[in-house]
């Protein structure tokens, strides 16, 4: 029990130490801390966001630390949110990033502005913001410089959630997690949305194949006039409302598929193409 | 994707906007030609009042979109008939502008439109609002917030110009402001000051009656109340995949939550954040319903679950444990575990207390003397944090 206790709290040192590793001004040369070093929860994170705090509850935001750092009249506001995993915290930078920017090679994926940089590592979000409110400054050098020192300190996982990968790449135009209710549906939990020049494709995780039988049942019986197609381990395609041309197949513990093409039809094709993507 | 209004429609469209009926209290919608995935089984009804001075007709139940999973969700809700529309500039950094823009494609005549900006000064709200119409695709907002006060302070001449001149240029038709946490301040200091048309403040059954006196204060002053964080925050904590999520949509609780605010007097709309289409079919339902005994009772079931157990951090303790306790933080730490399922968090900030208060077991006192005005088992709940954690 008192080895328990030890590694426990050797766990929790490791942990803050690091925080304050990567929480630091003087990481880049001429950036000294100004005021206290923030830290929010979830029941406060109000404080600091306001309303926009349940864009971060909706990715599992567990806490976050913050400093400001001051070198001559600019001011950074540098925030480190931990989401409940690294596929999360990957969908919250997905979830705020401006898609007509390219992602920058930071961590899993980085944006970096004039005024701002954000990036995800592990189960870690970065935000990095100037905060003077000039909107004619460029702090592209300093906000590069603090990601280049902070990112190789942040531990965890540097590749996106790889059932990104498995989305078609012709005509794609953005990727991101959806935490909850996939296509607008609360059968659909959890998963990915990929969106292209027509039509977006998605892909949901089940915990098992079983489950994601279930899953199926329920979702086929929400759509009249459904009928099935020959794909996957089951599927079916449907003309629905709001998701126009719809095909729904079920790989393994998967469940993906088209929608809002033209037809049911050309979901299918696309689906099949997809299909074959998925391990 | 562009709306069809132009600035001069909207100008030569004036206050015909509000298209219902003023006298009309409940209206019926057929179900829109674009019905969900089976069709809603009877009509929706749709339950109508005018938002103070702006004369504006909204639907009681209207729509938050900052959370809102899929555009199709904001997009059926329009077709259902809800009206009011609500996001801001600083949710997902633009992107959830951008979705609200693309779903509501088409149907700007049909719908109230805000939106809300956190500068702090009047260009950055200016060129905040060009960013959110060039986002949402339109020339105009109906109401444009400035986002997230609390206190008159943080309001300054300026930014009551940039709505002003705003207005002038016909990019917004009416000015309001948000606030979480300052209803009882900012809504007398809004019924003075005389620039705002609308408060969109949190407004829930787990807030005291100066709440009520501040939604009527400004309500009467002409000013339109949106409520917002209708469902209180305990229930938004709670996710679909928790069991206690079907529990709360099984009993009717969270139906209930957005009826209480829709009852209360001064009240003109809603915006609960919608996610699916589910929580939407389930929104619906508020309208041409009215607050029971039965609703009342569920309340008072969550209330008293939540009295016991949560700390509202007002500070009325500080300093009247013997022992010198910190009681908010302590119960606050608390929540992490219980509230949030966070135990390792809370077990280390309990670790990051003085040690003269970790070694602290508020079973070795006779009596407690910390008497909590909202009613939470401040004894019970220090033991339970001295069990886990210490």
């Amino acid at each position: 029990m008192k080895l328990c206790c030890l590694l426990f709290a050797l766990v929790m040192s490791a942990g803050t130490a690091g925080a304050q590793d990567y929480l630091n001004c003087q990481l880049v040369a001429g950036w000294e801390q100004t005021g206290a070093k923030r830290n929010y929860a979830a029941d406060n994170l109000y404080d600091y966001k306001d309303g926009g705090a349940e864009g971060y509850l909706v990715y599992s935001f567990a806490r976050m630390q913050g400093v400001d750092c001051k070198s001559g009249a600019v001011t950074l506001a540098i925030d480190v949110s931990e989401m409940g995993d690294a596929d999360l915290a990957y969908g919250m930078f997905a979830a705020n990033r401006d898609p007509n920017l390219p992602i920058a090679k930071i961590g899993m994926g980085g944006q970096v502005q004039p005024q701002s940089l954000s990036f995800a590592k592990g189960k870690y979000f970065v935000e990095i913001v100037e905060t003077d409110g000039n909107p004619t400054s460029n702090q592209t050098a300093a906000l590069e410089a603090f990601a280049g020192k902070m990112e190789p300190l942040i531990e965890g996982r540097s590749t996106p959630p790889e059932a990104l990968d498995w989305f078609v790449k012709d005509d794609l135009e953005s990727a991101r997690l959806v935490p909850e209710s996939v296509l607008g549906l609360r059968l659909l939990k959890h998963g990915y949305i990929a969106k292209y020049k027509q039509g977006q494709a998605f892909i949901v995780l089940e915990t098992s194949p079983e489950s994601a039988a279930e899953v199926m049942k329920k979702l086929r019986e929400r759509f009249d006039g459904a009928v099935a197609a020959q794909l996957g381990d089951e599927a079916f395609q449907v003309k629905a409302p709001y998701l126009d041309g719809l095909c729904v197949f079920r790989k393994g513990r998967y469940i993906a598929g088209y929608a809002n093409l033209p037809d049911a039809q050309q979901a299918v094709a696309m689906s099949t193409k997809l299909a074959a993507r998925i391990p | 994707m562009k709306f069809q209004t132009s600035r001069r429609e909207f100008v030569s469209a004036g206050l015909m906007l509000p298209v219902v009926s003023a006298t009309s209290k409940l209206d019926f919608l057929q179900p829109s030609d674009k019905p969900t995935e089976k069709a809603p089984v009877a009509p929706v009804k749709l339950d109508y009042r005018t938002l103070g001075r702006t004369g504006l007709k909204v639907t009681t139940v209207g729509f938050g979109c900052m959370i809102t999973s899929d555009p199709s969700v904001i997009t059926r809700a329009a077709d259902l008939g809800i009206n009011y529309f609500d996001t801001a500039r600083g949710y997902q950094h633009g992107n959830n502008e951008r979705m609200v823009g693309a779903a509501l494609a088409g149907k700007r005549k049909e719908i109230v439109l805000s939106t809300k900006s956190p500068a702090g000064d009047k260009a950055s709200l200016l060129k905040d609002l060009d960013t959110s119409l060039g986002e949402l695709k339109t020339d105009y907002v109906d109401i444009w917030y400035l986002h997230a006060k609390s206190k008159p302070d943080e309001i300054h001449d300026d930014m009551i110009e940039a709505q002003q001149i705003a207005k002038q240029q016909g990019k917004i038709r009416f000015a309001g402001v948000s606030t979480h946490g300052g209803q009882q301040i900012l809504a007398p200091w809004m019924v003075q000051k005389g620039a705002f048309d609308v408060l969109l403040a949190a407004y829930n059954f787990s807030m005291d009656a100066s709440m009520d006196q501040a939604v009527q204060l400004a309500s009467k002053a002409g000013i339109g109340v949106v409520g917002m964080k209708v469902m209180a925050g305990g229930f938004r904590s709670v996710k679909p995949t928790d069991p206690i999520f079907d529990k709360l949509h099984r009993d009717g609780a969270l139906l209930a939550a957005l009826k209480w605010v829709i009852q209360k007097p001064g009240v003109s709309t809603t915006i609960p954040s919608m996610t699916d289409m589910d929580q939407l079919d389930e929104n619906l339902k508020a309208m041409g319903n009215t607050f029971s005994n039965t609703d009342e009772k569920l309340l008072a079931q969550h209330l008293e679950q939540i009295n016991p157990l949560y700390c509202r951090l007002c500070g009325k303790c500080e300093g009247t444990c013997q022992k010198g306790l910190p009681i908010a933080d302590t119960l606050r730490i608390l929540t992490y575990a219980d509230g949030y399922r966070q135990f390792a968090l809370a077990r280390e900030r309990y670790q990051e207390l003085p040690a003269q208060h970790v070694a602290v077991r508020c079973g070795d006192c006779k009596e407690c003397t910390v008497d909590c005005p909202y009613g939470v088992h401040v004894s019970d709940r220090m033991t339970r944090a001295q069990e886990l954690f210490a």
